[in-house]
């Protein structure tokens, strides 16, 4: 069938066909301005609802990533002040051995070591009671504000408690010291025993049995510090995978939410040819009638 | 044979050129007249005088001459019909379409600021309670992000609710439209009619007559069927919506409002309809059945399982998962009051409207587990894992975003090939009845010319004539 061709029919498709023209014109502009290729969920409904998906991930990697550092500092400290744990309670160790030289001291020597043992006491109770951002790091869940206090020295710690943070969808590292391990409660404690030696060594009493004593709080506090180490370690290790996972979600964004620019914008400029194209032949085929031609 | 009649004929002649160099100026004046139609003058030649009797002389007669014999609408019955019935699927499709565009606008996905967005900030909110669960500052941020997103849960809610009652003025005004087209159109019947009857020329009002019913078709695929007097039926859903001169008016009944409500009673006492639909008005409760056309997409679009219900539903399902999630987690929890719920649903109406968060500071959170330390946050992790659970509220928004999206591009496919359809019976038509100016220039020049060639031979006659009156006999004198 030829169908019939008016001017009116020819005015009609040469309007729809410039419309047509313009609105991909204008469809491809917008994805070439937003740099997005689903800008509403009917673009891609998969590539949506995977869209969203990564989105929420990486929100939480941000979260994880926070957590990390929070937990790294937790950890950072309880472990320096191990450390200095350490350094106290070898020194207590030595001045225990030189105190059991029953033969060798005046009772004003032994005087002096058993000052210095209550002031290294003092220190290791400071030490206890350390605190990072307003909460003490050896007291587990407890808001009491320390974890030791002489003189009965008893654990104000929740036991059992533990301080966690979640550094992965699965994984929550503990922060905390377990202060009653580390230190010992009450009687048992490091502090009731520096006591107990300088109370002895004033007293006259040979403090030799008591060497093992301060030797095995001094392996307790060591191994302790490792277990710390091992978590810090692990800390240390997730925050690298929450790294490299940034890196990948916003590559996996990019590829389902943004375009690919030069592709876009070969794609306006074809579009931009065609519709000028369609203006130009337009403007010519509906110029000339037989009017035109007629005298 | 008479002397006379070829002056006779030429005159005829003379008449046929002029009617058609009057209806070729009528077509080129309607040039771009909506709806008009072109036309024609039609023709006949007129036979000779038949010869009776043994007198009668045995010579051959040319005729009479031509008779205009009416002018015709170039129109075509079955194309007609096609660009009605393309139109009633353009338009259904338009109004859903359009609808379905304005809903998944209104979801503002994938974006930063979306419903999907502020889920994952509301739980991230809750492992920073976790990591300090006695600061007031981090429980502040926690109720605000709760308040924001039942704030945008509601508004979401809104959006649908107030697209639904757009939506369902606009079928009410459409409503009234097809009823002053279906009187127009029986109006035009009897006009028509009685025109034909009288012999008066029609083809203006089978224009307007053809425009209304193309209306009527894209309104609510009222179909056409011809009468013997010149008169149209139009039916919808199988009943008549126009019978001759007479027009049944339709209303449109069912709930005024997205919940349902407002569906109000009928003149008989009887409950007005649950969903919106087209009613006869002398037969409230009876829907008429509606396959296509824009009232058709609009009465889908408003049904109560339609989009924009289901989607309102999302809503409400979304702050009912919610609370539950978060309420249940947070009961394995414990503070100083012993009350532990964190959003609380409103007693009547729709969830998604009345959502509202109960804590006002940290300690009121039940962030910290029975039995654990007074700085215990595990019950504010295990909150914020709710997000990655398969139930979760995050993965039920997801699947309405998609099942939305996905709808929407169905439905702007099936608009678009619908729009098609229409656009190429719409071109057919106008192919066949539109007026084309070189066609009419040339029609024009052809009358024209039948016109000097009439005059011609009136003037040959002319001079035959005088040669016989004034020059006859002469000869010799």
């Amino acid at each position: 069938m030829i169908t019939r061709v008016t001017s009116t029919t020819m005015m009609n498709s040469a309007s729809r066909n410039m419309q047509s023209a313009a609105a991909e014109l204008s469809r491809l502009q917008e994805k070439a301005s937003t740099q997005k290729n689903i800008s509403r969920p009917s673009d891609d409904p998969a590539g949506t609802a995977a869209a969203l998906q990564v989105r929420a991930d990486q929100k939480l990697n941000a979260q994880y990533t926070k957590n990390v550092q929070d937990g790294n500092e937790w950890l950072t400290t309880v472990d320096s002040t191990l450390s200095s744990v350490t350094a106290l309670l070898q020194r207590a160790n030595v001045l225990t051995v030189q105190g059991a030289n029953d033969g060798a001291l005046t009772p004003a020597a032994k005087e002096t070591i058993a000052m210095e043992l209550e002031s290294i006491r003092d220190s290791l109770l400071a030490a206890s009671n350390t605190q990072y951002a307003g909460r003490s790091v050896f007291a587990g869940t407890s808001d009491a504000g320390h974890a030791f206090t002489s003189p009965d020295y008893a654990y104000a710690g929740v036991k059992g408690s533990s301080v966690e943070r979640r550094i992965g969808e699965g994984q929550t590292i503990r922060l905390d010291g377990d202060g009653a391990a580390i230190f010992g409660e009450g009687a048992d404690s490091v502090f009731a025993a520096l006591d107990a030696i300088a109370a002895d060594l004033r007293a006259g009493v040979n403090i030799g049995p008591r060497i093992t004593t301060v030797a095995t709080h001094l392996t307790t506090v060591s191994s302790q510090q490792a277990v710390i180490g091992s978590r810090q370690a692990t800390v240390l290790s997730a925050g690298e995978t929450l790294l490299d996972a940034k890196v990948s979600l916003e590559s996996r964004r990019v590829s389902i939410e943004d375009v690919d620019l030069a592709e876009i914008i070969l794609d306006l400029k074809m579009q931009e040819t065609a519709y000028q194209a369609s203006l130009a032949v337009t403007a010519r085929a509906l110029q000339p009638t037989l009017m035109d031609f007629l005298s | 044979m008479s002397t006379f009649s070829g002056i006779n004929a030429a005159q005829s002649a003379l008449q046929a050129a002029r009617a058609g160099i009057d209806v070729a100026g009528q077509n080129m004046n309607n040039l771009t007249t909506e709806g008009y139609t072109r036309q024609r003058v039609t023709l006949a030649s007129v036979a000779p005088t038949g010869r009776i009797g043994m007198l009668a002389s045995p010579t051959f007669s040319a005729g009479q001459g031509v008779a205009v014999t009416g002018i015709a609408r170039l129109a075509n019955e079955m194309l007609d019909q096609k660009v009605r019935s393309t139109a009633a699927s353009a338009g259904f499709s338009y109004v859903r379409a359009s609808a379905l565009s304005g809903l998944e606008k209104s979801l503002n996905e994938p974006s930063t600021t979306g419903i999907s967005a502020q889920l994952t900030d509301f739980w991230s909110s809750w492992q920073t309670l976790s990591n300090s669960p006695n600061s007031d500052a981090a429980a502040a941020v926690v109720i605000e992000e709760g308040t924001a997103l039942a704030a945008q849960i509601k508004q979401g809610y809104t959006a649908v609710s107030s697209q639904w009652d757009s939506l369902r003025g606009n079928a009410s005004l459409q409503t009234d439209e097809l009823n002053a087209a279906a009187a127009q159109v029986a109006e035009l019947n009897g006009m028509i009619r009685s025109a034909l009857a009288s012999g008066t020329p029609t083809n203006a009002m089978l224009d307007q007559r053809s425009m209304l019913t193309s209306s009527i078709a894209t309104l609510a695929r009222g179909t056409v069927t011809q009468n013997t007097d010149g008169t149209v039926d139009v039916l919808l859903g199988g009943n008549m919506l126009v019978s001759g001169t007479t027009a049944n008016p339709v209303t449109l009944a069912g709930p005024r409002s997205i919940d349902g409500s407002g569906a109000g009673t009928n003149p008989d006492g009887t409950a007005g309809a649950t969903a919106v639909q087209l009613e006869w008005a002398s037969r409230p409760g009876a829907a008429i059945a509606l396959d296509g056309g824009e009232l058709g997409g609009a009465v889908s679009m408003l049904a109560p399982g339609g989009a924009l219900a289901s989607a309102a539903n999302s809503y409400n399902a979304m702050a009912t998962a919610l609370t539950k999630k978060v309420n249940e987690g947070l009961a394995k929890g414990q503070t100083a009051s012993g009350a532990t719920d964190f959003f609380r649903l409103p007693t009547s109406g729709a969830a998604a409207l009345g959502l509202t968060i109960i804590p006002t500071k940290a300690s009121e959170i039940a962030s910290r587990a029975i039995g654990g330390g007074a700085l215990d946050g595990s019950i504010a992790d295990k909150i914020s894992l709710i997000g990655k659970q398969t139930d979760s509220p995050d993965a039920l928004w997801s699947s309405t975003v998609t099942s939305i999206g996905a709808t929407t591009k169905t439905e702007l496919k099936l608009s678009v090939l619908a729009d098609l359809a229409a656009t190429s019976a719409s071109t057919n038509q106008l192919a066949n009845s539109s007026v084309d100016l070189d066609e009419e220039n040339v029609n024009l020049l052809m009358s024209q010319q039948a016109y000097n060639a009439a005059a011609r031979v009136l003037t040959t006659m002319d001079e035959m004539l005088d040669t016989l009156i004034n020059r006859t006999g002469l000869v010799g004198r």
